[in-house]
């Protein structure tokens, strides 16, 4: 290998399908020298981060030459991929997996994702750069999703809009369903509100002093926010931003936070995106 | 020919350092190129010279470099040829003025080009005697300090040419530098075509792009798209960039409400991939010193609404053809013709294959044919300026020669 290979890794484009599939080409690559063709085989290998030994932590697909010159993989919407962050590699035979680069991530049929009705799970797959300048992609797979929309927020209160996917009925899983606040910290007692449904679409509004009230004045608590469906035995469904083209929602979507009264003084109260892009409401002091 | 540009870093990320790749390595399919480096700080540039451009460093800086050169005393001594009302003085030393002045007496190039004004006055005092010298200036004349413009007088009449980016900005340079017998040539940066398809201009996105700082307004953008939300909900805004500005600007979303309808995407790179997902392109700047995110904004199909400041913006779009013009720091002006583009799909979309169309202008192969012609022209200029010296007989065909290449310069 030369110099300038080992230290410029190979860049992978990226297509993504509005079903949550994704293709990708490399287009730098070495065609193997005439006679190792029948022997040769490449694949682009994707780990699982922090889950390498596990089963299912490592996913192959194979790379084959296209009509232009490049190779091609594809990652179906259909391939079960669990949730997590997944390191993208390129592997040329027996040779060691070479981590690839990104190169162009054209992601636009993923923003403002309308999925299809189905019950199979909803595959969510963003690809992205790593701060080291590396191509991973996120991956989500639900069934039900809640995904959550604009939040409006007054002095004392947050309004979430959004919509459930992935369930025979939407309408008939979210009639009598409620919002349940759940906070990390355990034995709080968890909170709950109406929700206010329109077909899939769902709304619902939290109080930040109800959620304030358990607050015990020290470190900040964090509550989950989850759709709990009338029916007991029927899964909760967490209130998830994963329908479009941004792998990390954080620093991002952010909100203003509000203060409001709480036993032990002033709260500070704010909505916002966990590194999982889960909806979550921070209750601490304030700033 | 032989073409040699001298850069600040072009180990680095930027609007100069991309565009003289884009530059050097398209006139490298045909001529002899290199690009030498003041300054290497990493080993590997981050832009792709291709295959043909040599890329050469004189001051080494990489700390783990067996060729280190940080320790070398004269680079702690202050610089002297360099001049001191520079913006980047306080890298340059008596190290950088050595070896870029050894670099000159030696450059074998037909043509030899600087990339900055600090880089220019080396070339204009310190290049043997042979080369064509040619300062490019990235910036504008006007942004310069009183001190700057006064070295850069006193030494640019030694070049043969100067470009600029903008005509506004060459115009500056006629009128306000006198440098008799230096051609002043405005010449664009080049953009090249997206690696991907263009905007099919549906989705309901404005997109903007640039460094969050002051001189790009994106306060204004986001006052205009508040009004912009009020009449169409549905329309939202993505800012790419990251800055100094970005607390400020958070605030301000946050203050009109506009936290589900404004975003701060943080820093983006490739952009192309990002102007795909739009459908319009919003610059609100207070000045622009060319407008590289216009012409990368239309080569993905977009049409921009943006304010006509100087220099750049008026020479790029062609108002109500392929984008839209509207007065500087006017929040009104801003959101009024943004609506216009969200309300009326068929003129976004007839805006947007106009841009497509009339942004190809800048594609390095256009731009670079357009280096080509000046650095040809100037090539024989400066041949028969020799030869008046070394033989009147040459005379009559020289000036034949000088006729031929000023028309050819004016036909680019």
């Amino acid at each position: 290998m030369t110099e300038a290979a080992e230290a410029a890794p190979a860049r992978a484009d990226c297509v993504a399908d509005s079903a949550g599939g994704l293709t990708f080409h490399i287009a730098g690559w070495t065609r193997p020298a005439p006679g190792s063709y029948d022997d040769w085989s490449g694949a682009l290998v994707l780990v699982r981060r922090g889950a390498a030994d596990s089963p299912d932590g490592e996913v192959r697909l194979p790379l084959g030459p296209t009509a232009d010159g490049r190779l091609q993989a594809a990652l179906p919407s259909t391939v079960a991929l669990p949730e997590g962050r997944w390191d993208i590699h390129v592997a040329y035979g027996e040779e060691e997996p070479q981590r690839l680069a990104p190169g162009l991530n054209d992601l636009r049929s993923l923003v403002d994702r309308r999925p299809g009705p189905s019950t199979s799970p909803l595959s969510v797959r963003i690809p992205y750069a790593t701060k080291h300048g590396n191509l991973s992609l996120r991956s989500w797979r639900r069934a039900p999703h809640a995904e959550a929309g604009d939040i409006r927020l007054e002095d004392d209160t947050m309004a979430v809009r959004g919509r459930l996917y992935r369930v025979e009925s939407p309408a008939d899983w979210l009639a009598g369903a409620v919002v349940e606040a759940r906070c990390r910290r355990g034995a709080v007692p968890v909170r709950t509100a109406p929700l206010e449904v329109d077909g899939p679409d769902f709304s619902f509004t939290l109080s930040y002093p109800e959620l304030a009230r358990s607050w015990d004045g020290d470190r900040a608590d964090v509550w989950d926010l989850w759709l709990r469906p009338a029916d007991e035995a029927m899964a909760p469904a967490r209130l998830a931003r994963i329908l479009d083209d941004v792998a990390d929602k954080k620093e991002i979507f952010t909100y203003p936070p509000r203060t409001v009264a709480g036993p032990h003084g002033e709260v500070q109260a704010q909505p916002y995106y966990t590194r999982g892009n889960d909806l979550a409401v921070r209750i601490g002091p304030p700033a | 020919m032989h073409i040699s540009f001298l850069i600040h870093n072009a180990y680095g990320i930027g609007g100069t350092i991309r565009t003289t790749y884009n530059l050097a390595r398209t006139l490298g399919e045909q001529h002899d190129v290199e690009i030498v480096s003041v300054f290497r700080h990493r080993d590997q540039p981050v832009f792709d010279p291709g295959p043909h451009v040599r890329l050469s460093h004189l001051v080494d800086i990489r700390k783990n470099s067996p060729s280190y050169d940080g320790a070398d005393p004269d680079h702690s001594r202050p610089a002297k040829v360099f001049p001191v009302a520079e913006g980047r003085y306080k890298q340059y030393s008596a190290l950088t003025d050595r070896r870029i002045a050894d670099h000159l007496r030696r450059v074998d190039a037909d043509i030899v080009v600087g990339t900055r004004p600090g880089l220019n006055v080396h070339i204009a005092r310190e290049a043997r005697r042979g080369p064509v010298r040619v300062g490019q200036e990235h910036l504008t004349l006007s942004t310069h300090s009183k001190g700057l413009k006064r070295a850069l007088r006193a030494v640019y009449p030694r070049l043969d040419a100067v470009t600029t980016v903008t005509e506004a900005d060459a115009k500056t340079y006629r009128s306000q530098m006198r440098l008799p017998g230096v051609r002043i040539e405005a010449v664009p940066n080049s953009v090249p075509e997206p690696g991907l398809e263009p905007a099919d201009g549906t989705g309901k996105w404005v997109i903007a792009a640039g460094r969050l700082a002051p001189v790009k307004r994106y306060d204004l953008l986001i006052r205009a798209f508040e009004k912009v939300s009020a009449a169409r909900p549905d329309w939202r805004l993505r800012i790419y960039g990251g800055g100094a500005q970005h607390a400020k600007l958070r605030a301000l979303i946050d203050e009109l409400g506009l936290y589900n309808h404004v975003f701060l995407m943080g820093p983006a790179n490739p952009l192309d991939p990002e102007w795909a997902k739009g459908s319009i392109a919003a610059v609100t700047s207070s000045m622009e010193s060319f407008g590289m995110t216009i012409v990368e904004a239309m080569r993905c199909g977009l049409p921009v609404v943006a304010t006509d400041c100087p220099h750049g913006p008026a020479e790029i779009i062609d108002n109500g053809v392929d984008g839209r013009l509207v007065p500087t720091g006017d929040v009104d002006a801003i959101a009024a013709a943004l609506l216009d583009l969200v309300n009326d799909d068929e003129l976004r979309q007839r805006m947007g294959q106009a841009a497509l169309k009339d942004s190809a202008r800048f594609d390095p192969s256009r731009v670079a044919g357009r280096y080509e012609t000046l650095f040809s022209g100037l090539i024989a200029r400066s041949g028969l300026r020799g030869s008046l010296h070394r033989a009147r007989g040459s005379l009559l065909s020289g000036a034949f020669m000088t006729k031929d290449s000023l028309r050819k310069v004016r036909v680019a």
